[in-house]
């Protein structure tokens, strides 16, 4: 009986899931953010093999600001850097913390959100009330003054993880602030989950609180989770970007933040030099953009509602 | 619906404003006890300064600092705070927070408020006007650009705008607030400073129109398909008059709260945008505490962000339920 429960809904699983890869990827925002995200995932694990290491300004290999040309296709920055190698090598970084910080930021709106959920009464209201002061407060704002005091404790020498600790900090403080919307939609999808059948009979069957919530509930928050993910990540990118602008980012590990605050602070923008501020910010724009888009895909594919309207 | 839910529902709002204001202000504390070195020193300037034994002594005394940190420092703290007080800043030596906070808020809110007004005629007239021909041509080139709009940091547009209009075109200034010298007169100053507004604007203004045409549009598209709208209709309404007196007034409630809420997160939108053009706003404040870890101005700062914040939830959150009385109940 058991075993045919679960062939039936194995079946049933890689149905929906051709069902749901054919309605999304119907929709053409969702196509052309894959094909560029495709890109970029490509590009960003290896730039020594595409551009040779990051450049320095001692390997510098240009002229001061000069335009793009057959040798420097994206143009060169203020110390003779390549624009194009820069710019390979920041889409490691950027998305890495981007990525990374999505991932802090889904675990903790999850479990904040079932265990609100799930349990109720006094642990909803308090964690509801938590989640509340980072819903309001947006990333950014809170990022902006805790992200330099934790570098003043840590120092801004050495590595973790392979990071600075510029980058590692960022990307730290933007998962632990940007998890509230996360957690409001796990929340309410877990209250109506656990007034279900199937969760009464899993309770019957002697299943934990712990298991109930990770081994039933969780997949049905499947859906919700990735397109919101899709949208958190836009969002990461976008406070990375604009806290690295601030001088918050570290020159030795620069992300398209970083870059743009280096083009800044070099005057790229008076100098007329439209290429050394123009390649990050469009990689930027092309990455946050796709993932709105996929995002937004997503959340039309899971919403049927949404369907009807065009 | 009787008085009371109402009241009761408007005294749980201010509650919940004066608690995410609190938390703010106790992260500050925490935050501001974390940082290394003594604290007494840090109030006198910075760990870089030179201050005698006695003088760090009397800040101790003066400051409580050495009373236990909860919950004697962080009362006092506390109500230091409410009373404006913030500290001294690390930078500019011996001068007030509040006051340098002060000094470059009008900056910011010309920028902010010139930039929120032009977004929202534009925004809003486009957003309502996809929405009711949805999938139109407009409703099309409106919800696409939106979108990138959307998606572009606003401090990106700033540098394009200057690249383009300050730097190939010079139509418009890229740089601070005055042109240095040579401008005298009122009047002259005071196109002079249109002059450097613009660009500045322009970048806000972009960024905010995007999030006005989706909501905007979203708001009609949930409008057009209510009942109510079919009985209009039926009445015999034309297309203008269902638009106005009935599509229009429902939808404006998201867009309504949307735009108050941008209130409150605009300033912080804007720093970026202020660091760009060198505004000498809170943004260029921003910018300046953090190259000198300045942190009393840092705090400062996120206080005044904080309460725009707070301040513009709140209202939003009474205004729905003003405008909406369902939501009262």
């Amino acid at each position: 009986m058991s075993e045919s429960t679960v062939r039936y809904s194995q079946r049933g699983g890689a149905r929906a899931m051709k069902g749901f890869l054919r309605q999304f990827l119907s929709y053409g925002g969702a196509q052309v953010g894959l094909v560029c995200l495709v890109f970029f995932l490509v590009v960003a694990p290896i730039p020594n093999i595409l551009v040779g290491p990051l450049q320095t300004a001692i390997n510098a290999t240009g002229d001061f600001l000069a335009p793009p040309s057959g040798e420097h296709l994206l143009g060169t920055d203020e110390v003779g850097r390549d624009v194009l190698n820069l710019v390979v090598h920041g889409a490691r970084i950027s998305l890495t913390i981007a990525l990374l910080a999505t991932v802090i930021s889904l675990i903790v709106g999850t479990t904040v959100g079932i265990t609100a959920g799930y349990y109720g009464g006094r642990v909803d209201v308090w964690l509801m009330r938590l989640t509340d002061f980072f819903f309001v407060m947006p990333s950014f704002v809170l990022a902006l003054v805790i992200t330099p005091v934790v570098l003043e404790v840590m120092g801004r020498g050495g590595e973790i993880l392979g990071f600075r600790p510029s980058p590692f900090v960022i990307l730290v403080v933007i998962g632990l602030t940007s998890w509230a919307f996360v957690a409001r939609i796990v929340r309410s999808q877990t209250l109506s989950l656990k007034e279900r059948t199937f969760i009464d009979r899993a309770r019957v069957a002697g299943s934990s609180n712990f298991s109930i919530m990770v081994r039933h509930i969780l997949p049905n928050l499947v859906p919700q989770i990735a397109a919101n993910g899709a949208l958190v990540v836009a969002g990461a990118i976008y406070v990375e970007t604009s806290l690295s602008f601030l001088g918050l980012g570290d020159p030795l590990q620069p992300s398209w933040g970083t870059l743009l605050s280096l083009a800044q602070r070099a005057g790229a923008a008076s100098a007329g030099a439209w290429w050394y501020l123009g390649a990050p910010g469009v990689c930027v724009l092309t990455v946050s953009l796709s993932f709105v888009l996929i995002g937004n895909a997503l959340d039309d594919t899971f919403n049927p509602r949404r369907r009807v309207i065009p | 619906m009787n008085g009371g839910g109402t009241s009761r529902h408007i005294g749980r709002i201010i509650i919940r404003a004066i608690v995410t204001l609190l938390m703010v202000a106790i992260l500050n504390f925490i935050l501001f006890r974390v940082i290394p070195g003594d604290p007494a020193k840090l109030l006198l300037g910075g760990a870089r300064t030179s201050v005698t034994a006695e003088q760090i002594e009397a800040q101790r005394q003066n400051w409580g600092l050495n009373r236990p940190l909860f919950p004697d420092q962080l009362v006092d703290y506390l109500s230091a705070t409410v009373r404006g007080d913030l500290g001294y800043s690390f930078k500019f030596r011996g001068r007030h927070v509040a006051d340098l906070i002060l000094e470059r808020l009008p900056a910011t809110i010309i920028l902010v408020g010139i930039a929120q007004l032009t977004a929202i005629v534009i925004g809003v007239m486009v957003g309502i006007y996809a929405g009711w021909r949805r999938g139109g041509t407009l409703d099309n080139l409106a919800t696409g650009s939106s979108l990138l709009l959307y998606s572009t940091p606003s401090f990106w547009m700033a540098m394009i705008l200057v690249v383009i209009f300050s730097t190939s075109l010079g139509w418009f200034p890229g740089y601070g607030a005055y042109s240095p010298g040579a401008i005298t007169g009122f009047l002259g100053s005071f196109l002079d400073y249109l002059r450097h507004l613009t660009l500045p604007v322009t970048a806000v203004a972009l960024g905010l129109i995007g999030q006005y045409v989706v909501v905007a549009r979203a708001a009609m598209s949930d409008v057009v398909t209510e009942d109510y709208m079919v009985t209009a209709r039926a009445k015999g309404l034309t297309g203008g008059q269902m638009l106005m007196r009935h599509a229009f007034r429902n939808a404006m409630l998201p867009v309504v709260t949307l735009i108050t809420l941008n209130l409150g997160y605009v300033v912080a939108g804007a720093i970026t945008v202020e660091a760009v053009f060198a505004w000498p706003g809170i943004g260029g404040l921003t910018v300046e505490a953090l190259n000198a870890r300045d942190y009393p101005v840092l705090q400062g700062i996120f206080l005044l962000l904080g309460a725009s914040i707070v301040v513009a939830n709140l209202v939003a959150d009474l205004a729905y339920g003003l405008l909406d009385p369902r939501v009262r109940q």
